[in-house]
C-alpha cells in the first residue's frame, strides 16, 4: 500500500468518525435515559426475588438465594386471584362496551356530514378532557340512585360510557382512511347504510378496532378513581385498589412483597404490551386525534 | 350556535329521515349517553356547589355561595390550586420537552437504538399510577430506598433530601415521578408527528447548514403546532386530574402540603361528608381548565385545529 493510499484512509476513517462521533455521544446519553426508566422496574424485579435476610446487602445488590415465596405470600395475602379477575372483567367487557358504543358515531363522523357535526365534536373533546373529579359526586348519586353503587355492572357502565369518546376519535381517524371508492360500489347497488357499514367498513376496520381496543383495555386496567370510589365490598376491587394494601405496615416494611405485588399487578398488560408493541407505540393511532 | 337555527333543524330532520340507522346509533344513542352520564353530573355538581350536603340525608340545605365563600377563605383550597400549577409547570418542562427531544433525535437519526429508548420510556405510559406511586414509594424510602444509595455511592449525598417529608418539595417529587410515568406519552405524539412532516423539509435544512437547534425551533416545533396544541391539552388536563399518585404515596401529608384540587375534592366529599363544598372544588376544577384551555386554544394556538 502506498503511503498517499494510508493517509487518505485514515483520513476516511477520520471523517466517517466525526460523523459517527456525535451520534455515539448521543447514544450514549440515550442509553442514561434509558437507564432511568429502565432502573426501577429492573430494580423492583431484582427485589421481588430476594429472601427477606439479603436485604441489608443493599437494594442493588443481586439475589443470592433468589426465591418467589413473595410473590406466593403476596398473592395468598391480597386475594390476587379474585383482583385480577374483576380487572379482567372490567377491562374486558368496559372496553368492549366502550367500542359498541362508538363504532356508529365514528361511522357517522366519518361519512356523512350531519349538521352540527361541530358540536358533536365539542362534545366529544368535553367529553375526553373533562378531569374525572369534577363529575365524581354526581355519577356517585346516580349510581346509588340506580342501586348500582358497589356492584360490578355499574363500574362496568361507567367505564363504557367513559371510554366511548377517545373509542370515537380512534375508530373515526381509522375510518377516514379507508377509500370512500370502497363502498361506492355497494351504494350503486342500492346498499343501505346499515349493510355498508356492517358488511362493508366494520370488517375493514378490525385493525382500528383492535388497537382502540386494546388502548380502552390498558386505560381500564389503570384506572383507580372511578373503582375507589364507586365499590366498597373488597369482592369487587379491580387491582389498581387492592393493591393499595401492599402499601401498609404489614407487606411495605418488607421490601420484597410490595415489589412481588407490583409486578404481579403488571403481567397482564406487560403481555397486552408485548403483543400490541408494534400498533401502539408507533403512534399511528394518534392520527386520528389530529383532527 | 348557528345564526340560522330554524335552517340548521330542518335539515337535520331532513338528514336523519334519510339516514335513519346513522341518526338513531350514530348521533342520538351517544349523544344522549354524553347528556346523561357527562352534561347531567356537570350541571348537578354546579347545582350542588350552592348547598350543603352529607351525601346520606334525603334533604340538602340551601347555602347560596357560602360554599365558594368558605373556599375564597381556604388554604388547603390555595395550597392545592398552586400544588396544581406546580405539577403542570414541571409536566410541561420535563415530559413534554424531553418527549420532544427524544422523539426528534429517534425521528432524524442521531441515535443508535432508537427503538430501546422509546420502548423504555413508553412502558410505563400502560402502568397503573398506583403501582408507578407504589415503586417509587420504595426506590425513594429514606432508609433501604435505591435512588439515595445510588446519590451517596455517585458521591452526591449532599442532594439527598426527605424525598416526601419536607415540604417544599414533596409535591416536586411526586410532580417527577408523575412526569417519569408520562413521558412517553408526548414522546409518542411527536414521534407520530415528526414522521408526518415531509422528509424534505429536514433535508433542504440540513444541507443550508442549519444544526440541529436551529432544525427543531426552526423546522420541526412551527410545521408540529397542532401536535404541540394537543400534548399541551393532554398535560394541562393530565395535571388538573392529578390524584392517583397522591391517594398512594402521600395522601396529602406532610400536613395537607400536597393536597391537588381532585384530591381535596375526595377528601371533603367522601371522608368529611360535605359533599357540597366538595363540588364547589369540582367547580372550581371545571372553571380552571376551560378557563385554561381556552387561553390556550383562543390565543397560543389559534387555528391549529380546524375540525
Amino acid at each position: 500500500m502506498s503511503s498517499r493510499a494510508v493517509v487518505q484512509g485514515r483520513g476516511r476513517a477520520l471523517r466517517r468518525l466525526r460523523y459517527a462521533a456525535p451520534r455515539i455521544l448521543a447514544t450514549l446519553l440515550a442509553f442514561l435515559l434509558a437507564a432511568v426508566w429502565l432502573g426501577p422496574l429492573a430494580l423492583i424485579v431484582i427485589t421481588s426475588i430476594k429472601p427477606n435476610k439479603e436485604f441489608l446487602n443493599g437494594p442493588f445488590a443481586l439475589p443470592i438465594a433468589p426465591t418467589l415465596e413473595p410473590y406466593q405470600k403476596v398473592w395468598e395475602g391480597l386475594n390476587f386471584g379474585a383482583l385480577m379477575q374483576n380487572s379482567l372483567l372490567y377491562a374486558t367487557t368496559g372496553s368492549a362496551l366502550a367500542v359498541s358504543l362508538a363504532l356508529v358515531p365514528a361511522f357517522a363522523l366519518s361519512r356523512f356530514d350531519p349538521p352540527g357535526k361541530k358540536y358533536i365534536f365539542a362534545l366529544l373533546l368535553t367529553g375526553l378532557m373533562l378531569p374525572q373529579q369534577t363529575v365524581l359526586i354526581p355519577l356517585y348519586d346516580m349510581l346509588r340512585w340506580l342501586h348500582l353503587l358497589d356492584t360490578r355492572i355499574g363500574l362496568i357502565v361507567v367505564h363504557g360510557v367513559y371510554g366511548m369518546p377517545s373509542q370515537i376519535v380512534i375508530l373515526r381517524g381509522f375510518m377516514t382512511t379507508i377509500p370512500r371508492e370502497i363502498e361506492k360500489a355497494a351504494e350503486i347497488e342500492g346498499a343501505t347504510d346499515f349493510q355498508i357499514f356492517y358488511k362493508v367498513i366494520l370488517p375493514l376496520s378490525l385493525p382500528g378496532i383492535i388497537v382502540g381496543y386494546t388502548l380502552n383495555f390498558i386505560a381500564i386496567w389503570k384506572e383507580f378513581v372511578f373503582a375507589l370510589v364507586f365499590l366498597n365490598s373488597e369482592a369487587n376491587f379491580p387491582v389498581t385498589v387492592g393493591m393499595l394494601k401492599l402499601n401498609s405496615d404489614r407487606y411495605i416494611s418488607a421490601f420484597n412483597l410490595p415489589s412481588a405485588g407490583l409486578v404481579i399487578s403488571q403481567i397482564p398488560i406487560a403481555i397486552l404490551f408485548i403483543l400490541a408493541y408494534r400498533r401502539i407505540s408507533s403512534g399511528n393511532f394518534i392520527g386520528s386525534v389530529k383532527g | 350556535m348557528s345564526s340560522r337555527p330554524s335552517d340548521e333543524r330542518t335539515s337535520f330532520i331532513a338528514f336523519a329521515r334519510r339516514h335513519v340507522f346513522v341518526t338513531l346509533f350514530g348521533i342520538v344513542v351517544p349523544v344522549a349517553l354524553f347528556a346523561c352520564f357527562i352534561g347531567y353530573p356537570i350541571v348537578y355538581t354546579i347545582y350542588l356547589s350552592f348547598f350543603e350536603w352529607n351525601g346520606m340525608a334525603a334533604t340538602k340545605t340551601f347555602v347560596g355561595v357560602a360554599n365558594y365563600v368558605y373556599m375564597a377563605g381556604d388554604n388547603y383550597f390555595y395550597i392545592s390550586l398552586i400544588n396544581n400549577l406546580k405539577w403542570l409547570a414541571v409536566s410541561l418542562a420535563f415530559p413534554v420537552v424531553l418527549g420532544f427531544l427524544i422523539a426528534y433525535a429517534m425521528r432524524v437519526r442521531a441515535v443508535y437504538f432508537p427503538t430501546l429508548l422509546r420502548t423504555a420510556i413508553f412502558f410505563p405510559v400502560t402502568m397503573s399510577l398506583v403501582a408507578v406511586g407504589l415503586m417509587f414509594l420504595l426506590i425513594l424510602n429514606p432508609i433501604f430506598g435505591a435512588f439515595d444509595s445510588l446519590l451517596r455511592a455517585l458521591g452526591l449525598g449532599f442532594l439527598i433530601h426527605e424525598w416526601f417529608g419536607d415540604y417544599h418539595i414533596a409535591i416536586y417529587t411526586l410532580a417527577v415521578v408523575g412526569g417519569w410515568a408520562f413521558t412517553g406519552l408526548p414522546m409518542i405524539f411527536y414521534f407520530a408527528g415528526i414522521g408526518d412532516v415531509p422528509k424534505e423539509t429536514f433535508d433542504a435544512a440540513r444541507i443550508e447548514g442549519a444544526g440541529h437547534l436551529r432544525m427543531m425551533l426552526k423546522v420541526a416545533l412551527p410545521q408540529l403546532r397542532p401536535v404541540t396544541a394537543v400534548v399541551v391539552m393532554l398535560t394541562l388536563f393530565e395535571s388538573l386530574k392529578a390524584f392517583d399518585l397522591i391517594a398512594v404515596m402521600t395522601k396529602g401529608a406532610p400536613f395537607g402540603r400536597t393536597d391537588v384540587l381532585g384530591y381535596l375534592v375526595y377528601l371533603e366529599s367522601f371522608w368529611n361528608s360535605r359533599f357540597g363544598y366538595g363540588a364547589t372544588v369540582s367547580v372550581a376544577i371545571l372553571v380552571l381548565s376551560i378557563a385554561i384551555a381556552a387561553l390556550l386554544l383562543g390565543k397560543v394556538f389559534r387555528g391549529a385545529f380546524d375540525v
